[in-house]
């Protein structure tokens, strides 16, 4: 369990952070991911979806059809307000987590 | 060109999500496999590999699907959406079966406490259920009530009415639609069908059955005609036992003529098989009638005002309250004493609902026990809420990081929910189990005033109250760690790595043992005044030696109607029995002892005034002149009677000679049975108080007359042997029939049988208590005892640490006791608290023992003491035990 949450966990911070910058559709988050953690995070594209729809449920991000100019139907998820306050927290969070890691681990000095 | 939104709807399993939704996921995810495809083609990958590269974008559908079904239902889904969301419960669900097979012992524990539990109350409330609970079997009840006729000056004793004031009654009532009345248990000796046999007999008046609105099975129900005063109608109704011990269950059995008390009788009707009287005609007598007769056909039908005998009962009209219909009653009683003074002065009307009346004489002691074992299941629950909790600061890592990391604490909350519910529906299962097996043991132990064979079952009534004490059950002990996840601090939790989680449960689990250990204290005391007041019930002197004492009932035979008929038959019982070998005397009473409140007489006092306001209800008894010694009874002044005493002397009890004559003699003063009677009868002798109704009831005053003056149609025989009497039994019952054929012998026993059963209500519920305050007491020990073994283990790393910095294992050991004695102290103190005020209430179940006894209190606070401190000792021994080496290098 606690593997699947800290992958859940973070992949979800990741995907907020991700639209923090600007809204993007599920395949080029896909891609971003995989060639951003230089496939060091075990993450598979199908657990994507579904995090997607629960950061959707959450309220914190929104999925929108959008259809570009010689480009295909795709469906774009930006962040939403609760969602940009959900990443601020969470980022507050995994810093202390971090630094509690680092304290109780003596990594810092090490 | 591949259809990749076909594909899709291949092989994703259907999400049971709205059309457009279910459609526009489709879509989202075909756009993700053409995608892959399209970039494969562009890397220079041929047809097949790109379209196998696409493919392992998703391999294992179900799981998706699974997994967007779940993050579909997530928080407020199906608010917005309509959709459900079961899915994650039944994950959670899954989980928490998973886990519990995981610690099959752990688990087995937890459900086996929560089915003691469950089925320890579901067992109780069917049993109180039916004995004060239930409405009576009768039609539309509530407009059922007494109608007492009682003495305000003597309250004691019980309401009985006149034939006379009765009819007076009924004529006169506007506010009840019907008013029936009812004889005393009468014994009836039936001849022929077989062995000639006594039967239990009730007259009543022909309202009653259309009253109760109770069906015959067969047959039909007395008529008004048959019911006509100064008629003897000779028509009988049966009882369905009766009728299939000694009938055959025949229908043909209507019309037969049986020989009751020598007269024919034409039966007409058989009742219904359950069918029982609740309202007890006189105490404990009415478990089991045989035959029913008109009111006019009891011996007593014709009699004067001033013999009362009936007991009245009626249905309320439409719209009439309990109230009006008392205050019509009272005016009713005022007039008759003012019309009849001289028999119906100082008589008061009441009237009662039947179903408070019936219920009440064990609604308390019936409520006390519900109480209790209501008590143990929230112990139960607290146990095994405790264990939840254990177990959640045993995965306090794994739940801090899963919430810091954005596991929703929603989740968390279900999951320790359903766990507790999972438990709960386990436990409530094994419960009714353990319920019914209960039942069948309450049913073999309780004493037949209480509870009848059959009379309980795990009917509907109970099924519901099991799904509510498992529902109740599910949330005690699921909630206090879900609780605990919500209020947790998780920052800080998370900051010291799950201290803050730990402690905070730890705190919750504390509060859950103290409050045990309370409850625990409350039971033991509970049941300690019981015990106590049964202890003290025991010493009472019966005012007779129950030791090789027997006693055997019997009915003459109708022909036998004389003083000089009955005295010879008498005479012939007596030489029969005093053959036999061991048998050391043998006499007569009218009534026995400890069997009940008996009918009464009227005295007058010399000295007083003979005014009908003036007359003292006594018990009284006919005696042959050797009762007194059989018995084992003492003299306190003056003589025993004798053989050449008649109607003119009596004994009185040491009850009357203090009532009646204060600081004076008894011996040689004077009453009268009645204020005109020309005869003054004599006290010749003051006897030891006999207890009349119970051993917990205290004795009434009371006259004996001698045999001589009254011979007994009815005698009940007491033999008094140089042995054990109980082999003797049937060899004495067969010598009082052989006297004659058309006798018999019943309720032969021995005479502590009959202290066992005054006493057998009150063992009963002082047992059950004692067993609910044993369990308590285990139930706080084993919390006791898995808290504090926890918190050795959790504190290991300290307690090395103290030791390696030179620490004696007596102050590890001490550290881990006081740990154990503060929540002893705490809990000992609320449940002190909750004695003294809880212990008021049972003050009518006490005897001879205060609400606040010392002792009882002394003996549950030592018994609690013990318990804890072994169970704080095996894991504060454990804790002398801690290698500090290894302790700090864990």
């Amino acid at each position: 369990m606690v593997a699947t949450d800290m992958s859940k966990g973070s992949a979800e911070m990741i995907l907020l952070a991700l639209l923090d910058a600007r809204p993007r559709h599920g395949y080029e988050l896909a891609k971003m991911i995989e060639t951003g953690s230089r496939s060091k995070l075990q993450f598979h594209v199908a657990s994507l979806y579904p995090m997607l729809y629960r950061l959707e449920r959450k309220g914190w991000v929104e999925g929108k059809w959008v259809e570009k100019a010689g480009e295909r139907r795709r469906r774009f998820y930006r962040l939403t307000r609760g969602g940009r306050k959900a990443l601020a927290d969470q980022r507050r969070t995994w810093r202390e987590f971090v630094n509690a890691l680092n304290h109780l681990t003596g990594f810092e000095h090490a | 060109m591949h259809d990749w939104p076909a594909y899709v709807r291949d092989r994703l399993p259907p999400l049971g999500l709205r059309p457009e939704r279910e459609a526009g996921i489709v879509a989202e995810l075909a756009l993700q496999l053409e995608q892959a495809y399209t970039d494969a083609i562009a890397l220079g990958a041929g047809d097949v590999e790109a379209t196998r590269r696409a493919a392992t974008q998703f391999a294992d559908w179900s799981a998706l699907a699974r997994e967007i079904r779940e993050a579909e239902c997530r928080q407020f889904a199906s608010r917005r959406t309509g959709d459900h969301c079961w899915n994650g419960f039944a994950h959670d669900v899954r989980y928490a079966l998973r886990w519990l097979a995981r610690a099959p012992v752990f688990a087995a524990a937890m459900i086996g406490t929560l089915a003691l539990g469950i089925g320890g109350n579901t067992a109780i409330f069917s049993m109180v259920d039916a004995v004060a609970l239930r409405p009576l079997p009768y039609r539309d009840t509530a407009r059922l009530a007494t109608i007492d006729t009682v003495q305000p000056k003597q309250p004691e004793i019980a309401p009985f009415t006149s034939a006379p004031d009765f009819l007076d009654f009924r004529a006169r009532s506007r506010a009840f639609e019907t008013v029936a009345s009812i004889s005393p248990v009468w014994s009836m000796v039936m001849i022929g069908h077989g062995d000639t046999e006594r039967l239990e007999a009730l007259f009543v008046s022909a309202g009653f059955f259309p009253m109760l609105g109770v069906q015959p099975a067969l047959g039909r129900v007395f008529t008004p005609e048959e019911d006509v005063p100064g008629k003897d109608a000779r028509v009988v109704l049966i009882s369905h036992d009766l009728w299939v011990r000694r009938f055959g269950g025949s229908r043909d059995v209507r019309g037969q003529t049986v020989n009751l008390d020598g007269g024919a009788y034409t039966v007409i009707g058989v009742l219904p098989e359950h069918f029982r009287y609740a309202g007890a005609p006189m105490a404990g007598t009415a478990s089991r009638i045989d035959v029913w007769l008109p009111m006019s056909s009891n011996p007593l039908a014709g009699s004067l005002r001033q013999v009362r005998y009936l007991k009245v009962i009626g249905r309320l009209a439409r719209g009439v309250s309990l109230q009006r219909a008392s205050d019509e009653a009272k005016s009713i009683g005022a007039a008759l004493a003012r019309q009849f003074p001289d028999t119906d002065t100082g008589f008061v009307i009441g009237v009662n609902s039947l179903a408070s009346q019936v219920t009440g004489r064990y609604r308390q002691s019936m409520m006390l026990l519900l109480g209790a074992i209501a008590f143990v299941l929230l112990m139960a629950c607290a146990n095994v809420a405790g264990l939840l909790l254990g177990r959640a600061s045993e995965r306090q890592r794994e739940i801090a990081v899963r919430v810091a990391l954005g596991a929703s604490r929603s989740r968390l909350l279900r999951q320790f929910l359903v766990e507790g519910a999972i438990l709960a529906a386990l436990g409530g299962a094994l419960g009714l189990v353990l319920a019914a097996v209960g039942i069948r043991a309450l049913t073999a132990l309780a004493p037949r005033s209480l509870l009848f064979p059959g009379d309980v079952s795990l009917d509907l009534r109970a099924l519901s109250f099991t799904v509510a004490a498992a529902a109740a059950s599910a949330l005690l002990a699921g909630l206090p760690p879900a609780w605990r996840m919500v209020r947790a601090d998780l920052e800080s939790a998370l900051r010291e790595f799950g201290r803050g989680l730990t402690s905070g449960t730890h705190r919750l689990r504390s509060v859950l043992v103290v409050v045990q250990i309370a409850v625990a204290l409350l039971l033991l005391v509970g049941s300690g005044l019981l015990i106590r007041s049964f202890q003290r019930v025991l010493d009472v002197n019966p005012g007779f030696d129950p030791r090789n004492l027997v006693t055997i009932s019997t009915q003459f035979p109708a022909s036998a109607q004389t003083r000089a008929q009955r005295t010879s038959l008498y005479q012939a019982i007596h030489e029969k029995l005093m053959a036999i070998p061991g048998v050391r005397s043998v006499d007569a009473v009218s009534r026995l002892p400890l069997g009940g409140m008996s009918l009464g007489r009227w005295i007058f006092i010399e000295g007083e005034p003979m005014t009908p306001e003036n007359h003292h209800d006594v018990e009284y008894r006919v005696a042959t002149p050797g009762y007194f010694r059989t018995m084992g009874m003492t003299l306190r002044a003056g003589r025993w009677l004798d053989q050449h005493d008649g109607g003119a002397s009596i004994l009185v009890n040491e009850a009357a000679a203090h009532l009646f004559w204060p600081r004076l003699d008894p011996v040689g003063r004077r009453v009268k049975y009645g204020p005109d009677s020309p005869d003054w009868v004599t006290v010749v002798g003051v006897v030891g108080n006999l207890r009349h109704d119970a051993l917990d009831i205290d004795p009434r005053a009371e006259i004996y007359t001698p045999y001589a003056a009254s011979p007994l149609g009815g005698p009940v025989l007491v033999i008094r042997t140089a042995s054990d009497a109980g082999p003797l039994l049937p060899l004495l019952a067969s010598a009082v029939r052989s006297v004659s054929s058309d006798m018999p012998a019943y309720n032969a026993y021995e005479m502590s049988t009959l202290v066992d059963r005054s006493t057998a209500q009150r063992r009963f519920v002082m047992w059950l208590l004692t067993g609910f305050g044993a369990v308590a007491l285990l139930l706080a020990a084993v919390g006791i005892y898995a808290m504090i073994s926890q918190a050795v283990v959790q504190r290991t790393r300290e307690l090395g640490l103290r030791m390696a910095l030179g620490a004696s294992p007596r102050s590890a050991m001490a550290l881990v006791f006081r740990q154990g004695m503060r929540l002893l102290g705490a809990g000992m103190a609320a449940g002190s608290l909750a004695a003294l005020l809880l212990t008021r209430l049972m003050r009518n179940l006490l005897f001879d023992v205060r609400p606040l006894d010392p002792e009882s209190f002394a003996a549950a606070v030592g018994m609690l003491m013990l318990f804890a401190v072994l169970a704080c000792y095996l894991p504060a021994r454990r804790a002398t035990r801690v290698d500090p080496m290894r302790a700090l290098q864990r």
